[in-house]
């Protein structure tokens, strides 16, 4: 029990270091002008409705004690202001009490027949007036941007700035939101913002429809908010990404910038601010095609790993390691891929099927030029019987398609890697059994979220192509042995005095195994189903340590397991009597008054 | 000559000078204070209010402030006199009216105030 309230005690009080700083912050960059005019404008265009009203009261009220009336008994009695302005203010607003406070004289009658109808217009006039302001556009978005960064402004806990919401963002959210990680969104579209509201994210998104290549948006957006911890530029324009991670880097040089390319020279103008992590898709494809083709079982535990918790282990693609391929489109794709091809030793036939004289004019020896549609002429100059592998890769899906199955045809041994173009397209790449399938989104979604879920997956990721295929194959056998073929979550434990109070004494001693600590809490004769993928020391690393592996303070280790074994792992972190049991299988109460009574010493604090 | 500043001289001006009337007189004597001049008070007083809207400098919002206080002190003498003539047992008593016509006297400090703001703005404006 004691650990549990320990936890809490944690998440309530422990991680307050950044709001020292919030309590100076204002938004410098944000802009506050725009919606004031708003506000002011619309005070403005009250101003007739509103005098218009107030005059049509006047006179109705004057005139009606004016009027000669009469009481109950029949004595003359004028109306007072009072009772003039009640029966006015009923009437206006079409409540319509009656004759108040006694029957009206006919001159009287005449006189109301008047005010009804100034009246009635005038509400109507002031009524209508205050509600077309209210739909209007320009009124509506400065509500909305106002409640959006009031929602910014509130937000408590570290977040993310995403900046670009399309199919990678919706992939990236979904996989964010399973981690609980905060994110705000920007977007230039209004229907992707009302996409973030459908998509039912279990917390709150604040999303703008603003263009993000603006700074005051950014801004408003919570560039400069304190728990700020991260932007991704991940818009389909490669300009604005560029202007996106200028703005993040000279305003906030300090933040993670992750954008996405598709060209190299815009690439290098990003690194020219800062030092943002640049994706593009195309020359991240060729890397994993290149791994593919060397190591099958680590390219299959990569994307595995990179997909994202609850993701089925994938197929292991098996591309031929010998032979010829051809690669189908030569545009920045068709360049990166077939450079990546000659780098792992391949002969490559490249097939441009634009036509396009631009292109064909910076076509390599040896390419085979064919014209739009022409797929059967083409796919017949390129020799397919003898080839083993084939791109298709235009940025057309319907080409794609065609190519595909064309050469399907020709030859059913051909491995099949194709480029999506549109998710749309996605049941029919499926239908057709492509054996590797480029889907640019998807791509930058994992990437992304391996460099940003946890640290040290990213680190591991790098060090994996160097452990080779068999341990790959290993890795991957133990791990659906031990959680099953979804992907269970990963996640980083903290051997620190702080973070682990409970096993610093254990850990001090210098013969902590890690072995040892795997162990479930309930009976230490079993093991945790939780594995180990990597231990980080300082700035050294061991990937999948054995059990044997000592462990000291300080060390951080990436684990991976389903929730359950997470929490009993996590349990043991901070409970002493547990760490006994488990590690020495010795039964200490937890209490301190048991301790007392045992006579032992109370624990270490 | 801008009709904007004139509509709305005109009505800071009226504002203030029908406060002025009905407050001049003995407080206590009901006769000298008509309601009439109360109601027009109120009305221009809520007119000139509604002028003032969506000035967005430092000087139109001071303006804004004061008419504002202004309506405050105005509706709140005209409920005192609608509770003291209508509600109360005693009727439009002495006490009652001097409370109507000090609470208009607030206001027309208020009114004063957004006069001098007024003439201030004029004097300070140069033609450039």
């Amino acid at each position: 029990m004691r650990h549990v309230l320990r936890v809490f005690w944690q998440q309530l009080f422990g991680r307050d270091e950044r709001a020292r700083g919030l309590r100076n912050w204002h938004t410098s960059i944000a802009p506050d002008s725009a919606t004031s005019t708003t506000f002011f404008l619309l005070m403005r265009r009250m101003r007739v409705p509103l005098i218009t009203l107030i005059t049509i009261f006047t006179v109705s009220v004057v005139g009606l004690t004016l009027v000669p009336g009469q009481d109950a008994a029949g004595r003359p009695a004028p109306m007072d202001v009072f009772d003039a302005f009640y029966f006015m203010s009923y009437t206006a607003t079409t409540i319509g009490f009656g004759e108040l406070p006694a029957a009206f004289t006919a001159a009287q009658r005449l006189w109301v027949i008047v005010t009804i109808y100034l009246t009635v217009v005038g509400w109507a006039y002031a009524i209508g007036a205050l509600l077309t302001l209210l739909q209007d556009r320009a009124f509506r978005q400065a509500l909305a941007w106002r409640r959006f960064s009031r929602q910014v402004a509130r937000l408590r806990e570290p977040f993310l700035l995403l900046a670009g919401y399309g199919r990678t963002g919706e992939l990236l959210g979904r996989s964010f939101d399973a981690l609980g990680q905060q994110l705000v969104v920007v977007d230039k579209a209004q229907d992707r913002i009302d996409a973030l509201d459908l998509a039912a994210y279990r917390v709150g998104v604040p999303g703008l429809a603003a263009d993000a290549r603006n700074p005051h948006h950014l801004g408003l957006a919570g560039l400069d908010h304190p728990y700020c911890t991260g932007v991704l530029a991940l818009t389909d324009d490669d300009e604005a990404n560029l202007a996106i991670a200028m703005t993040a880097a000279l305003l906030r040089p300090e933040l993670a910038v992750i954008t996405r390319t598709l060209s190299r020279t815009t690439a290098a103008r990003m690194r020219d601010f800062g030092s943002p992590t640049v994706v593009n898709p195309f020359d991240r494809f060729g890397d994993h095609l290149r791994l593919a083709l060397r190591a099958p079982a680590s390219y299959q535990l990569l994307s595995w790993l990179e997909a994202g918790p609850g993701a089925e282990l994938p197929p292991r693609a098996d591309p031929p390691q010998q032979g010829r391929w051809v690669m189908c489109g030569y545009g920045r794709f068709g360049r990166e891929l077939t450079a990546d091809l000659e780098a792992e030793g391949l002969e490559v036939t490249v097939v441009e099927t634009t036509g396009n004289p631009d292109r064909s004019g910076g076509l390599p020896a040896g390419v085979q030029d064919g014209t739009a549609g022409a797929e059967e002429s083409v796919l017949a100059a390129a020799d397919l019987g003898t080839a083993v592998g084939l791109v298709a890769g235009t940025s057309n899906d319907v080409t794609n398609l065609s190519l595909l199955s064309a050469a399907r045809r020709r030859n059913p041994d051909l491995f099949l890697a194709a480029r999506q173009n549109r998710p749309e397209s996605a049941p029919l790449f499926a239908a057709l059994g492509v054996d590797s399938l480029l889907v640019p989104t998807e791509v930058i979604a994992h990437e992304v979220y391996a460099q940003l879920s946890t640290p040290l997956l990213w680190r591991f990721l790098q060090e994996m192509p160097a452990q080779g295929d068999d341990w790959a194959r290993r890795l991957i056998e133990r791990l659906s042995r031990d959680c099953g073929t979804a992907l269970p979550p990963l996640w980083r434990t903290d051997l620190s005095p702080a973070a682990a109070p409970a096993l610093h004494r254990w850990l001090q001693d210098g013969d902590a195994r890690l072995g040892e600590l795997l162990r479930s809490p309930e009976d230490r004769d079993r093991p945790l189903r939780v594995v180990a993928l990597l231990v980080r020391r300082g700035d050294e690393v061991t990937v999948t340590p054995d059990p044997d592996l000592r462990l000291r303070p300080g060390d951080q280790l990436l684990m991976a397991g389903r929730p359950a074994d997470r929490r009993a792992f996590e349990a043991l972190l901070s409970d002493d009597s547990l760490v006994e049991y488990v590690v020495h299988g010795r039964h200490v109460p937890s209490g301190w008054i048991g301790r007392r009574l045992a006579g032992q010493p109370a624990g270490r604090r | 000559m801008n009709l904007e500043k004139v509509i709305f001289g005109f009505f800071v001006l009226l504002a203030a000078t029908l406060n002025f009337g009905f407050f001049i007189g003995d407080i206590s004597n009901s006769a000298l204070h008509n309601v009439y001049e109360l109601l027009a008070a109120v009305v221009v007083s809520l007119i000139t209010t509604v002028l003032k809207f969506g000035d967005r400098t430092q000087i139109g919002a001071v303006h804004l402030a004061t008419s504002l206080v202004a309506d405050l002190q105005l509706v709140c003498a005209a409920v005192v006199w609608a509770w003291a003539t209508k509600i109360s047992a005693t009727g439009l008593t002495e006490g009652a009216t001097a409370s109507v016509v000090s609470l208009s006297g607030g206001a027309l400090l208020a009114n004063l105030v957004s006069v001098v703001l007024l003439v201030v703005e004029t004097a300070s404006f140069r033609r450039s």
